[in-house]
């Protein structure tokens, strides 16, 4: 654990070490065991203040660190920013100005232009955790995800994933795959010719159909959200054929149960896009699973950055 | 008073060998003498350059003086600062001001600023169309008899096929230069960065390469259609000097430039989010890069162009896709390719020379400048032995956003000499 | 290398055989191999065993009168000494079992961490504590912090009748009115001195050590 160094921010899975990366996610599970108490708190972080920046609305992110922060005994403030008052002129030095008088020990942000989280970390001796910036990086997603495949196989290290959808444009892609690859789980994708950048990830195995996929043998299959207002007839010609083509429906549920295959997918999910409302009940779906690891690794992310502010 | 440049080395742009002579400036800005051994009388002001190169002052085909409109970020003053600074003498502004310099009536008040605040000629260019909205031509004829060298919408490409054809016919019968900065809008959308690995790891929106290409490839075929002159702006893919290449064997009546941040750099440069890297076009990979240096000394690509673009730092310190293109030039450009390339010995003074004062003057429809007895004295004096310190100090323009801030270059000008005024350091 | 599961069973060993130490947060270098520090053992193995049947003496009378007595170990040594303590009961025909309760998350010095990073544990207390007799125990008592700490963990698991706390050691120094209710014996200690038990099976050695450093130091 001394190899360990002191972390302000987390923005990225790229820059973590393998040391980093089994810190939080073993520490996660005694956070994960809290939720069995009636008394889910803990006083760890009483008296410090977590401040959630959202540039892009997310309930269910922005709802899982306020649930991490508030079992950890944080305070939270919720500071959502709409578009209109960014187009309105305010800059984010400006924003950040204004969150620096606020002290704050940690701040989480979302973005919609990747590095912003990095720009908000260089101006504050607040811990910033990126909750998704742009099509770069979501390593709290990455993080949990990782913890929930890990749970169900104890023995991850030569065990394949394939990831299924929007590759070109998901940060959960991006984080998730190369956590998956730096802890040693073969990582495959699978989706539309126009969403899977060629060649762009070395490690990464890409597939043109379920049948390859099946082929392969993937332990766990995570679909991608599709967005579908922005991706209809731009990448893919319509929603029915994307479901045809990418979606998890029954047969594909069939050929799943008989590798034994666990499902997972970041939420919230697109019922009879990317999936069909029959595998939304496939018994090894890991989807809730997921939503409750992800309190556990941000408590354990909270807990373990060092904001470096210094008393005036 | 006359000033006596002594046992300086002058450099040329047809020969790689150096003159070793004494240079003369009258009082009225003529070089009198060129020769070895002047003596100085005593009402001449000698400056000892021993050591040092001679070199005929640089011409950028592509500024922006941000005048009118944008004093925030740079002034005509200041420029002219810049690019003394950086031994260039002489340049294009480009029409991009507030409002677009778009109207002969609005080439001649900024020609009237220019005349008022710099002590060097920048020629004012003019727009293509209203307002650079590549909706409808603009006002060609009143802005050719203000002298105008060439028409462009800067970095606005014409998006429209049509309306870049009656450009350019129309432009042809001007014998006017039709200038573009080629980019297909519907491929570059919101992109920041060159598509590729990088634009992958940093989760940016990417500018593919064939953004420009195809850009490239339709001018040349409607300039080669048109019979039009044209010269391309800022090109910066190895596929884009492949095209400018086959058109020139074909006969199109065709120019090109590059900046010195795609001679020297690749999109590896921006790692983390470092907004000094964010240019347009962006920077590319290394191969588009190396293809920009064979390009460069093969005589695909004509000129060199610094494509000097003030911003205030503040602007620059937004996030990557928020902030805007572009970064100053004129004071690092001669330091830059003098450190980067003469000193190692990828080309030589002459190659600069010919790039970055002959052709864009000639590309311009200006005179030549050299170091000769009768001319007008027109040079800046280089010591290579030294070096700059790139500092917020050493930078005129007023905006220090350049990817060599803080950077050490070899080489120094020591100062820069324009008829009879001398900007020393 | 890093242990790369969690699920496979695991003690407080760290990869080398070096024991990790589990309040890290206290500061305490207890692997230091200065030449000013002396190490004096106080107590043997054998006298561990003692004490341990010594608490489970004044134990054992309330045990009998009270089937609602739960037994609960701080983390690490407090578990061990817990669970040698319970050996001793069963001896005495008492079965009980002992609770784990990791205190990471409940401690007041969560700012001066330095460089130290806990790695937590999860609690394990397989029985409701509603109601019971909790003997709380620990391997020392010192500034009484520990068992303040220990105390707020242990409220968030239920609402125990009543707590009463055992400990091997008490070296004094008390920086809060709590005070142990079994002692299994008493050290006068300077402040640049500390306690350390060692266990067969946390630490691969068994004894009792007072540790003294050279009082420039502190208690760094």
């Amino acid at each position: 654990m001394s190899e360990l160094k002191p972390r302000k921010d987390l923005l990225d899975i790229e820059s973590l070490s393998l040391e980093e990366i089994e810190y939080v996610l073993e520490n996660a599970f005694p956070f994960k065991q809290l939720f069995q108490r009636s008394v889910k708190k803990v006083p760890t972080l009483r008296g410090k203040t977590v401040l959630n920046l959202f540039y892009e609305p997310s309930t269910r992110t922005s709802s899982s660190f306020e649930v991490a922060a508030s079992r950890l005994s944080a305070d939270v403030t919720n500071f959502t920013i709409s578009a209109s008052s960014v187009v309105k002129g305010e800059s984010l030095l400006d924003t950040i100005e204004t969150l620096q008088a606020m002290r704050s020990d940690y701040i989480v942000v979302r973005h919609q232009s990747a590095g912003v989280p990095g720009i908000v970390a260089k101006h504050t001796g607040a811990s910033v955790v990126n909750a998704g910036d742009g099509y770069h990086a979501h390593p709290t997603q990455a993080l949990l995800d990782s913890m929930t495949f890990r749970e169900v196989y104890p023995e991850y290290q030569g065990r394949k994933i394939v990831i299924v959808g929007d590759i070109l444009h998901s940060r959960v892609a991006r984080s998730t795959s190369t956590l998956f690859n730096k802890l040693g789980v073969e990582v495959g994708v699978l989706g539309p010719g126009s969403l899977v950048p060629a060649g762009r990830h070395d490690f990464m195995q890409r597939f043109s159909s379920w049948d390859d996929v099946f082929d392969w043998g993937p332990d766990a299959i995570y679909l991608l959200r599709v967005q579908m207002e922005r991706q209809e007839g731009q990448f893919f010609p319509s929603i029915a054929e994307y479901h045809r083509m990418y979606g998890m429906n029954s047969e594909r549920v069939a050929r799943m149960r008989q590798l034994g295959a666990y499902l997972m997918h970041p939420g919230p999910v697109n019922r009879g896009v990317e999936i069909t409302d029959e595998a939304m009940g496939y018994e090894k779906s890991l989807i809730s699973t997921q939503v409750e690891n992800g309190i556990a690794v941000r408590m354990a992310v909270l807990h373990w950055l060092k904001p470096e502010i210094h008393a005036d | 008073m006359k000033r006596l440049f002594k046992n300086g080395s002058i450099a040329k742009g047809d020969s790689k060998e150096f003159e070793k002579a004494d240079v003369l400036v009258g009082e009225w800005g003529t070089i009198e003498l060129v020769a070895p051994e002047v003596s100085a009388d005593t009402e001449t002001e000698v400056v000892d350059c021993e050591g040092c190169l001679l070199v005929p002052g640089m011409f950028d085909l592509n500024v922006r003086a941000r005048e009118p409109g944008f004093e925030h970020k740079e002034t005509l003053v200041s420029c002219a600062e810049a690019a003394l600074n950086g031994g260039v003498t002489g340049c294009v502004l480009m029409p991009d001001t507030a409002p677009p310099t778009d109207s002969g009536t609005l080439v001649k008040a900024v020609q009237d600023l220019v005349s008022e605040n710099s002590p060097i000629p920048m020629l004012v260019s003019g727009c293509l169309t209203k307002k650079r909205e590549g909706q409808a031509m603009a006002g060609f004829s009143g802005m050719v008899s203000r002298g105008v060298p060439m028409l462009t919408d800067s970095g606005n490409e014409v998006q429209c096929p049509d309306l870049l054809r009656r450009c350019m016919e129309y432009a042809r019968d001007f014998d006017v230069l039709v200038a573009c900065h080629c980019n297909t809008s519907a491929l570059t959308k919101a992109g920041a960065v060159n598509e590729g690995p990088v634009s992958y790891r940093l989760g940016l929106p990417g500018i593919p390469t064939i953004s420009q290409e195809i850009a490239i490839d339709r001018d040349i075929r409607v300039a080669g259609f048109t019979n039009a002159r044209l010269h391309l702006q800022q090109v910066s893919t190895r596929g884009a000097v492949r095209s400018v290449a086959a058109a020139k064997a074909d006969g199109v009546r065709l120019t090109c430039e590059v900046s010195p941040h795609h001679l020297l750099m690749s999109e590896e440069y921006i790692a983390d989010y470092d907004t000094k890297y964010k240019l347009d076009p962006p920077l590319r990979c290394q191969s588009d890069v190396d293809a920009m240096l064979r390009g460069l000394i093969d005589g695909t690509i004509d000129a060199i162009a610094s494509d000097h673009s003030p911003h205030t730092e503040f602007e620059k310190s937004s996030d990557f896709a928020t902030a805007p293109f572009g970064v100053s030039g004129l004071d690092t450009t001669v330091l830059a390719l003098y450190d980067g390339f003469i000193k190692p010995g990828y080309f030589g003074w002459d190659l600069l020379i010919q790039r970055y004062s002959i052709a864009p003057r000639k590309i311009a429809g200006v005179d030549p400048v050299s170091i000769k007895e009768g001319e007008k004295a027109d040079f800046f004096v280089f010591d290579p032995n030294a070096e700059t310190a790139i500092t917020r100090e050493y930078l005129k323009t007023k905006s220090p956003v350049t990817p060599f801030l803080g950077r050490t270059l070899a080489g120094a000008i020591r100062q820069t000499v324009v008829g009879d005024f001398c900007f020393a350091k | 290398m890093i242990a790369l599961s969690r699920f496979l069973p695991r003690n407080r060993e760290g990869r080398d055989g070096t024991v990790t130490n589990p309040f890290p947060y206290l500061g305490y270098s207890y692997l230091s191999d200065s030449q000013d520090i002396t190490t004096d053992e106080i107590l043997s193995p054998a006298g561990i065993e003692e004490k341990a049947g010594f608490l489970a003496d004044q134990l054992e009378s309330i045990c009998r009168e009270d089937d609602r007595v739960a037994i609960i170990g701080i983390y690490t040594r407090g578990v061990t000494l817990a669970k040698r303590v319970a050996a001793e009961l069963a001896k005495r025909g008492i079965e009980k079992e002992v609770g784990t309760l990791d205190i990471s998350l409940y401690r007041d010095d969560f700012d001066n961490r330095g460089r130290d990073f806990p790695k937590l544990e999860s609690s394990d207390i397989p029985f409701n504590i509603d109601g019971t007799r909790v003997i709380l125990f620990d391997e020392v008592i010192f500034t009484g912090r520990t068992i303040r700490a220990a105390l707020d963990g242990l409220m968030d698991y239920g609402r125990p009748a009543k707590i009463e706390l055992a400990v091997l050691v008490d070296r004094g120094h008390r920086e809060i009115p709590i005070q142990p209710d079994y002692v299994g014996f008493t050290v006068d200690t300077e402040m640049n001195q500390y306690v350390k038990v060692r266990f067969q099976e946390d630490d691969g050695k068994e004894g009792v050590f007072l540790v003294t450093k050279p009082i420039e130091q502190g208690n760094e």
